[in-house]
């Protein structure tokens, strides 16, 4: 092993970790793909016949969320993959027909992004559902691909619950394996056609609720888990009972948090309350770790052998904290969210909560992964250039989303008063609010922010590529135990 | 069941709703770390975030009109003493869960995972 | 201090967990049970599709605080009264048009979508079509072809998205029964088109 060091040598790697890095691989692109469709979309603000009637903005943000749900996905998968023989202790079970569904799916995709680009709508029929989109946000993917993904899927549980089955059954595999479940299966709510938009709606949102509120959290909670015992030495059994707390608290809170989804779509009043409630509950596991991480970081003595991971980790707390928390929680209870509802109110909360809990945790893997393949080659302090590289990335990237949520919250505020409260979201009362300079400005500094998190994606591939070549120092060990 | 809220509280709700979760998180943290440190002295600082919070908390429950209605003055209950409490109860959970570990460090130093 | 209290414990913490998961997703279930039937077409919230025979109005409810749909005279859709049945393949296709089209990526649809473009919650009572004479023939010709019509001051217009005849009336059928459902006052404040004769 220490002849590979500073080189990418898949010998520096399992089974599973060399399917890994194939996920991540196109997780990057799709990434480098969401941030350019995003771009384009926001540009379309500021100048509207920017591709008029060849790539209209519907295309260009179904691509931009698409992209982004389809990356993050990858980056679980990935991720999973990675942390499956060793916490399994075993090898991946039916691992060459893993890496064929890789193949499958990634070409499932590809087809499928090809057909948003160039088919882009079809006529109002079944056919169109079944072979070119749904229409329906985040999960547009035509039928024959929901089935393709399931089938993927299927394949990626079995992977997992048949290693976990033949190894060690760990508390981490027990919540990994009944969440991935839930995932999967909650996939299957937004796989029918409806015509009454209201059941339309309901299940769309147990899709798209119950996943980024629920089971992707939970998700993050157990890669958090085994982050905390690889990287800084956390016992097992406390990691363990951390995560069954995490779990209570998130599924406690965030399943009927489902509810604040449930005003405005035909659905009875009393989600009024349950929506409130529970939304008021959701802060609650973030309050908790909080306390848990000052706790931590008292109770050991932290000695971290990956910066730019630590980096990604601490703002993954911060992003989850202030999208989630904070940005949800603002404009969460009915009495305001009839005004903020389907505004860029949503898009600056949609942008910050994304990447604070999700985009910063699979990046903190990236870093991960890249270490382990250049054969644990030393990530800590002293990196060459001292290591602007990730630094500036780092840096690029979070003010780059910060930036933009700032700008999409002021012009969601303009909206929310002079649309919704003043012009009562008319055709009159749209536009009206779309022209005023408040709201143009907005979507001015979004674009140049977004500017500026491209930047940063642009120098964290770069990062990624070169950190740790010609390296030759080993990895630091990897913590003391106090 | 609800009463929408006035053009002119808008910006009341958004802002004391962020020092809601911020203070909550404040006083989370600051009273996390003032029993880490053994520092009392910084007890005081948490519970005074915790007064913010509570201010916030009646101003939003003001603001959103939460008050007017039955149920939603649960809310705002549940509300104040949930925050007042889940700190308390957190740290209680921190100490439980890694007694063990302190225990065991100091029997067997050596032996991990 | 004691070690292994009962409520710091894993085995604890893992039941928990299942219990609040489990106990949060039969209390899921039995709402949806509920709340299903509630918004099933034909029922008082989201009315059936026949609904477009008649006139619909979004009316300020005092005794609920918030603007509710009322459903009024009969007054059919394109001069044609239709049964149950062929208003609901009316809007089926419509609905059909709606995903096919991809309108969410630009559009909100009782305020889910896109930001791009006005939300079509009330499209069809909107008083930007003039007055409801006109209002059915100048929808028709507006999503066939959109775009040499006059939009906004900011240049932003919608695209031709190959929409046929058959399509834009299914289009309008679906926007104006989606127009009598029951959203809790979402959109607030929203002025009808004039509809009194």
């Amino acid at each position: 092993m220490a002849t590979t060091i500073g080189r990418l040598d898949g010998a520096n790697l399992n089974g599973g970790q060399k399917l890994a890095v194939k996920y991540f691989f196109v997780a990057m692109i799709l990434f480098g793909a969401q941030i350019l469709f995003g771009m384009v979309a926001g540009l379309q603000y500021l100048k509207p016949d920017l591709f008029y009637g060849v790539l209209d903005f519907s295309v260009n943000r179904m691509v931009h969320v698409n992209a982004m749900i389809v990356w993050m996905l990858y980056g679980f998968i990935g991720s999973v993959y990675w942390m499956l023989e060793e916490e399994s202790q075993h090898e991946v079970v039916g691992l060459k027909l893993g890496n064929l569904i890789f193949y499958v799916l990634t070409a499932a995709v590809t087809v499928v992004v090809l057909v948003y680009l160039f088919v882009q709508i079809g006529p109002g029929e079944q056919s169109s559902i079944w072979l070119i989109n749904e229409g329906r946000e985040y999960i547009e993917a035509p039928r024959w691909a929901d089935i393709g993904i399931v089938v993927s899927v299927l394949v990626f549980f079995y992977n997992v619950a048949a290693t976990f089955s033949k190894g060690k059954y760990t508390g981490i595999a027990g919540v990994l394996v009944l969440d991935l479940l839930a995932l999967f299966g909650i996939y299957f709510a937004g796989m029918f056609y409806t015509t009454n938009i209201s059941i339309d709606q309901y299940w769309w949102w147990w899709v798209i609720h119950l996943w980024v509120e629920a089971t992707w959290e939970v998700l993050v909670a157990c890669i958090m888990a085994y982050g905390l015992m690889k990287v800084l030495g956390v016992r097992r059994k406390i990691v363990e009972t951390w995560l069954y707390i995490e779990v209570a608290l998130m599924f406690g809170s965030g399943i009927l948090g489902l509810g604040h989804h449930y005003f405005w779509i035909g659905t009875p009043e009393y989600w009024f309350t349950i929506g409130g409630l529970f939304s008021a509950l959701e802060p609650i596991p973030l309050v908790a770790m909080v306390v848990h991480a000052v706790f931590d970081a008292g109770a050991k003595h932290i000695k971290n052998s990956n910066h730019p991971a630590m980096a990604w980790l601490i703002a993954h707390a911060f992003g989850n904290f202030f999208g989630a928390g904070v940005w949800g929680f603002m404009h969460t209870l009915p009495q305001i969210n009839l005004y903020t509802h389907g505004t860029q109110w949503s898009a600056s909360h949609g942008h910050l909560a994304f990447f604070g809990a999700y985009a910063t945790i699979i990046i903190a893997v990236f870093y991960l992964a890249m270490q382990q393949w250049r054969g644990k080659v030393w990530m800590a302090g002293d990196l060459p250039g001292n290591g602007w590289k990730w630094k500036w990335a780092l840096g690029l990237l979070n003010m780059g989303m910060v930036g933009m949520t700032v700008a999409l919250l002021i012009s969601g505020y303009e909206q929310s008063q002079i649309e919704r409260a003043i012009g009562g979201s008319t055709w009159m009362g749209y536009f009206a609010a779309q022209a005023h300079p408040w709201f143009m400005q907005g979507m001015w500094w979004r674009e140049v922010f977004g500017t500026m998190f491209a930047a940063g994606f642009v120098i964290l591939m770069w990062d990624l590529w070169s950190i740790g070549k010609h390296e030759t120092r080993p990895m630091q060990v990897a913590a003391s135990q106090e | 069941m609800i009463e929408p809220a006035s053009l002119a509280n808008f910006f009341t709700i958004f802002f004391s709703a962020a020092m809601v979760i911020m203070l909550g998180a404040l006083y989370a943290l600051l009273f996390a770390y003032s029993r880490l440190k053994h520092d009392p002295r910084l007890m005081p600082v948490a519970y005074l975030s915790y007064i913010g919070l509570f201010v916030a908390t009646l101003f939003l429950a003001d603001a959103a009109n939460l008050l007017k209605h039955p149920l939603w003055p649960v809310i705002v209950v549940l509300m104040l003493v949930g925050y007042l409490l889940a700190p308390h109860a957190i740290w209680h959970l921190c100490v439980g869960t890694h007694a063990e570990e302190q225990e065991n460090t100091e029997l067997l130093p050596s032996k991990n995972l | 201090m004691a070690t292994n209290q009962w409520w710091a414990s894993e085995s604890f913490w893992r039941k928990t967990a299942i219990w609040v998961t489990g106990v949060s997703l039969i209390v899921l279930m039995i709402l949806t049970v509920d709340t299903l039937p509630q918004i099933s077409a034909g029922s008082k919230r989201v009315p059936a599709y026949s609904v477009i025979n008649y006139r619909i109005d979004y009316v300020f409810d005092e005794t609920r605080n918030v603007q509710a749909p009322v459903i009024g005279v009969k007054e059919p859709l394109f001069g044609k009264e239709l049964s149950e049945a062929e208003a609901e393949a009316l809007v089926a296709h419509g609905k059909l048009t709606v995903q096919a089209k991809n309108c969410m990526g630009c559009h909100t649809l009782l305020g889910n979508g896109a930001y791009y473009a006005p939300d079509l919650t009330k499209a069809w009572l909107d008083q930007y079509w003039g007055s409801k004479e006109v209002r059915e023939e100048l929808m028709v010709d507006f999503i066939k072809d959109p775009s040499n019509k006059l939009h906004n001051s900011i240049g932003r217009r919608m695209p031709k998205l190959a929409v046929t005849d058959d399509e834009a009336h299914a289009v309008v059928a679906f926007l104006k029964w989606m127009s009598s459902i029951d959203t809790n006052g979402f959109p607030y404040n929203f002025k009808p088109i004039e509809q009194e004769n």
